[in-house]
């Protein structure tokens, strides 16, 4: 059947396409049909999504494409694509940033290899493909299959320069670390599937809820713990600064903007049964304002640009769980929209700025950059605008600031979660600006310079963006169902200064001299509380002891399990055949023959020689013989 | 008759291998691939052709039964239905692979022909006979060529480490020689005849122990620890089409006796022992990926993951439940993609740098992108990412552990996050780094790339269209079930 659904399939199947045509394709292929093709992989399907996104937007917006079914016993597994407010928004947002950074990439990565280059945007655009396919999912297989693709190409991609042992184990990190999250997804997954009998996420949802109470919790909870881990929130967070191994532009599209925010999303798209259980709810809200404040915290410390981002990365997407525990998925997701906008921004510029600071990602690289880099510094500073959320201009106000408002209206709980994630916000602000600032300082007789038309155009872009979508923050919220929240006036206006005061902070600990010092000492909050090191005390090296133990590098015997039942086989035969050794039949008739000739011996004695012996046996003889013959006759 | 040729062609074929080598160079190794593409044909002819009318349920889809010694009871019977099928074709695929990638084997090469086609045939024949002693006969018969195979074109160590293989599974074989003997002799007339067997009410005790007695062959041979120790190493000392059988083929015979037997013969000693085999498959799979994680040996490592994901499949047979059962059907399939390919590349690789050592490997990402791409893919089957036939199998296998029990579901998945531990290592060591030593090689060539193609496209062909293989593994898992049912 022919509907405007069937344009669904075609969102992901062109990266997909390009990403085959990268992998498979012959070898002859020249660094410009590299180029091409990547980008017309990446933008074909935003060229896709943004007629179905206004297909949407006109009053149809609810459709499921089936791609085909599969019968497993009693169960129907029938997978599809959906089209929802949900999944057009951020298929939408997800299409467009992609093509913007994966143009930037054609400058970016201008200098490697072509083969790497090859391997480099076959890779993303298989992400982009994935993700497009987890975003559009109506199913639970679908939805997994772009959920773990995702994480596989993040590995590869942190790996990317594959002879740095630091991005290798970067990236092996993040893998194993999400992994352990996508194990707890599949869990809930498979849960869900048992109870639906089916895997349409229509079907899944209302099945969890109408689960009983254990399993209903169960599932939600294991869900958050998806979600958690695969944006990097408390406790799963600390792979993320990790991953800021792989090429900016893989941190500007993967590990920022929209494969870190999977977690929000997936925990919008099971909203309803997330919201049937109020503990994981609780429980989502306090670790996102947690999280928030923590990673705030910690990237004003951050002396590396990259990491800075990381860290506002992951505050950001816990302000968005915050909204999501509070009932706000609408909230969360404008969130994402506009945090996926500006956060690409700020790491394509700052990409951009290093790049010229001969690679170095410090936040020194980006001394002098008004002058040295203006286009790029500028929208730099845009982007850092956004997220500081200064008040009325900037579309990071309007969607943090309904984060803000839900907690405050959420009741005595939610005062004290306003109070932390206001606290997150200042700091926000500050170490947002932390690099502007540092960008204005002049050094020397710097000579502005542009970068090409594939490093501006998308940068240009993103800037204009972050101002653009201000207005419409609300109606997406609105398309989405919800309504944005409104506290009292005054609490807005506590938090239009907060930004304020956030950005005087920063302007405080960049130029006064004693402040910054203490600042670049910080090195605990620099590490993250050094959480990274519990886990590598707790987990990482007692695995590493059990690992080095079982396979006899610590002395012990390699693979216990298998090989004492062997040596106590070995050992018990080798008792029950050493006595046989020498053949104990043949040991008989050998002593059978030595008894012969000792008897032999014996016997020779009797026939001494001498006639007197003789008539004395003769007579015994007789003797014994008479007595023989009286004893038989006697009777 | 077709399944008669299933068994027969690579078997006379093999002895006729022997001969061929001086009928000019290559001969026999273009002759292997016909015999075996041969059988393949008669695979297709006997899944195509009209079910036998004389078969004990629907589920069978070709059937030979043939008097063979009346007075002994003794009759040629063969049946197969999805899962026997799927396996042939498996065996038989990875057959010519093995003669493909070992074109370069020059010592005795007939003998080395002929092995491979027995061990073909005898594995065809342990996926097909019904009649226990031509079941048992081949599955002893399986560790003759297979023996010769470690002890004669092996490295290292490699008669100490056949007569290894050879001693663990004859004696485990005693189990099952002895389990078939007793029933044989407890019938009412002499018989071998598995259908006979399973209408004949075996007393609930002597199935435990008749069952005690298939299970310590068939665990031998999954293997399950700890009856595992011969695997490690036979793998790592097999040539590389060694590898590929031992584990494409005689790991999966395990598998399917515990897959055929167990529910057909003795449904009340299945539910006794069951959770015995969750408890051992729990336990593997985990054991097994850990001892993965800290291996040095490329093909060491593999033979460990194969431990874990066998233990997986163990899991889903002892489950009895409908999505357990399926998934280790799949799993059986996709593993023998996966792993033999895994052997294949590192043989691939031994050929070029004459070592296995991670230590001493690495930067196959800038010398030979082919290599390290073929590793990505397989690297992801290893790890069970969605797409790939690993996956599903996996996943079958969870959700039916979690209707068995959950602790034996968050086992399986501890297992899934292990994977990826022993897998990056992998990759790591051999992809990734600076080249160093030797390791500028030449590139896969394309003998080594079409047998490559071809498991790469098994394993995501059944992972994205995974009803292509469920269709076909379905009747046979509802037929193995049904006697489970407990009334």
């Amino acid at each position: 059947m022919l509907t405007p659904f069937l344009a669904l399939l075609l969102v992901p199947a062109p990266a997909m396409g390009a990403f085959l045509l990268l992998g498979l394709g012959p070898a002859e292929l020249n660094r410009r049909a590299v180029q091409t093709v990547a980008l017309v992989g990446a933008v074909l399907p935003a060229v896709v999504m943004l007629p179905l996104g206004a297909y949407c937007l006109m009053g149809t917006c609810d459709g499921i494409q089936p791609i085909f079914d599969l019968t497993v016993g009693d169960a129907v597994v029938a997978l599809a694509l959906k089209l929802d407010p949900l999944s057009a928004i951020v298929g939408v947002t997800v299409t467009l940033i992609g093509a913007c950074v994966i143009g930037y990439s054609i400058d970016y990565m201008a200098k490697a290899e072509v083969p790497d280059l090859r391997r480099y945007f076959a890779l993303m655009n298989l992400f982009l493909a994935s993700m497009l396919c987890m975003v559009l999912a109506g199913d639970s297989i679908v939805l997994f299959l772009g959920w773990e693709l995702m994480g596989l190409c993040s590995f590869f991609l942190i790996a990317y320069h594959v002879t740095s042992s630091r991005a290798i184990a970067a990236g092996r990190k993040a893998f194993v670390i999400t992994r352990v999250a996508d194990a707890f997804l599949l869990a809930a997954l498979l849960l869900l599937f048992l109870e639906a009998g089916n895997v349409r996420l229509d079907a899944l949802i209302p099945a969890g809820i109408a689960a009983d109470e254990l399993r209903q919790g169960l599932i939600a909870a294991l869900i958050l713990a998806g979600a958690l881990g695969k944006s990097a929130q408390l406790p799963f967070h600390t792979w993320l600064p990790s991953a800021m191994a792989g090429p900016t532009p893989v941190s500007a599209l993967l590990h920022s903007a929209t494969m870190v925010a999977a977690g929000a999303f997936l925990l919008a798209r099971f909203a309803p049964l997330m919201q049937a259980v109020p503990l994981v709810m609780a429980l989502t809200a306090v670790l996102g304002a947690a999280t928030a404040l923590f990673g705030a915290a910690s990237a004003v410390f951050q002396k590396d640009v990259k990491r800075l981002l990381a860290y506002s990365s992951i505050s950001q997407i816990g302000f968005m769980l915050l909204a999501l525990g509070l009932g706000e998925p609408e909230v969360a997701i404008a969130h994402f929209v506009v945090h996926a906008i500006f956060k690409s921004l700020l790491f394509l510029s700052a990409g951009d700025i290093t790049q010229i600071a001969r690679g170095t990602t410090d936040i020194s690289a980006m001394r002098g950059a008004l002058w040295s880099r203006p286009l790029a510094f500028v929208a730099f500073a845009a982007g850092a605008a956004s997220l500081a959320g200064i008040p009325l201009v900037t579309a990071g106000w309007f969607s943090k600031e309904a984060i803000l408002a839900a907690a405050w209206l959420a009741g005595p709980f939610g005062v004290v979660l306003w109070l932390v994630a206001m606290t997150a916000a200042v700091l926000t602000a500050t170490y947002a600006f932390r690099p502007v600032f540092t960008g204005l300082t002049r050094i020397g007789r710097p000579r502005p310079s542009l970068g090409g038309i594939f490093t501006n155009l998308p940068i240009a872009l993103l800037a204009v963006a972050t101002f653009a979508v201000a207005p419409l923050v609300e109606p997406i919220m609105e398309f989405l169902g919800g309504a944005a929240p409104h506290p009292p006036h005054a609490v807005e206006l506590v938090g239009a200064a907060a930004p304020f005061l956030g950005i005087a902070l920063a302007a405080a600990l960049t130029f006064v001299p004693g402040l910054s010092l203490r600042v670049a000492r910080a090195r605990r909050m620099r590490s993250g509380i050094r959480i990274d090191g519990i886990y590598q005390v707790i987990i990482v090296q007692p695995f590493v002891k059990m690992v080095r133990w079982l396979t006899g590098q610590r002395g012990g015997i390699a693979d216990p399990v298998g090989s004492i039942p062997v040596l106590v086989a070995q050992r018990l035969t080798a008792a029950a055949i050493r006595p046989l050794a020498h053949d104990p039949l043949d040991r008989g008739w050998m002593g059978l023959g030595a008894g012969m000739v000792r008897a032999w011996g014996a016997g020779r004695r009797i026939q001494s020689g001498r006639v007197r012996d003789y008539a004395l046996a003769l007579a015994l003889g007789l003797a014994l013989l008479l007595l023989i013959a009286w004893g038989t006759t006697w009777r | 008759m077709a399944l008669t040729a299933l068994i027969v062609l690579p078997l006379l074929g093999g002895i006729a291998a022997l001969f061929l080598q001086r009928f000019g160079r290559d001969a026999e190794r273009w002759f292997s691939i016909a015999v075996l593409a041969a059988a393949l044909v008669a695979l297709v002819v006997a899944w195509v052709g009209a079910p036998p009318e004389d078969a004990p349920g629907p589920q069978w889809l070709a059937m030979v039964r043939y008097q063979y010694a009346p007075a002994l009871g003794l009759q040629f019977l063969l049946a197969m239905d999805g899962l026997s099928a799927a396996l042939v074709a498996v065996s038989l695929a990875l057959g010519i692979v093995s003669v493909i990638i070992s074109w370069n084997i020059r010592k005795d090469s007939g003998l080395f022909h002929a092995c491979l086609l027995w061990t073909v045939a005898a594995s065809n024949g342990v996926f097909l006979a019904m009649d226990l002693l031509f079941f048992a006969f081949f599955w002893e018969l399986m560790l003759v060529p297979s023996f010769l195979l470690i002890s004669i074109w092996g490295h290292g160590d490699r008669e100490a480490v056949a007569l290894k293989f050879l001693v663990f599974n004859a004696v485990a074989g005693l189990g099952l020689l002895a389990a078939v003997f007793w029933m044989a002799a407890t019938a009412p007339e002499i018989t071998f005849d598995a259908f006979v067997f399973a209408e004949m009410g075996i007393p609930p005790v002597a199935q435990v122990w008749l069952l005690l007695g298939f299970s310590l062959a068939f665990l031998t041979k999954l293997p399950a620890p700890p009856l595992h120790a011969w695997l490690p190493d036979a793998h790592t000392m097999a040539p590389t089409a060694g590898s590929i059988l031992l584990a494409g083929l005689l790991l999966k015979t395990g598998a399917y006796g515990l897959f055929r037997f167990p529910g057909m013969l003795f449904p009340d000693g299945f539910h006794v022992l069951a959770p015995y085999g969750l408890a051992l498959g729990a336990f593997g799979t985990i054991y097994g990926a850990v001892l993965a994680c800290g291996q040095t040996d490329a093909k060491r490592l593999v033979a460990y993951t194969s431990i874990a994901h066998m233990s997986i499949v163990l899991m889903g047979l002892a489950g009895g439940v409908h999505f357990a059962m399926m998934g280790a059907g799949v799993e059986m399939i996709a593993h023998a993609f996966s792993a033999s390919a895994l052997f294949l590349l590192i043989g691939a690789l031994y050929d070029r740098t004459g070592t296995r050592d991670l230590r001493e490997l690495g930067g196959l990402q800038q010398t030979a992108p082919r290599f390290a791409a073929a590793f990505a893919v397989f690297f992801s089957a290893a790890l069970a990412m969605p797409g790939t036939a690993n996956f599903l199998g996996e996943a079958l296998v969870i959700t039916g552990m979690f209707q068995v029990n959950w602790v034996l579901a968050a086992v399986a998945l501890v297992s899934l996050v292990v994977s990826v531990v022993y897998a990056t290592r992998l990759l790591k060591r051999i992809v990734f780094g600076a080249p160093i030593r030797a390791c500028v090689v030449q590139d896969l060539t394309w003998s080594e790339l079409g047998p490559i193609v071809v498991l790469a496209t098994g394993t995501l062909l059944f992972g994205l269209l995974p009803q292509l293989l469920l269709v076909v593994l379905e009747p046979a898992v509802d037929a193995a079930l049904a006697p489970l049912a407990r009334p």
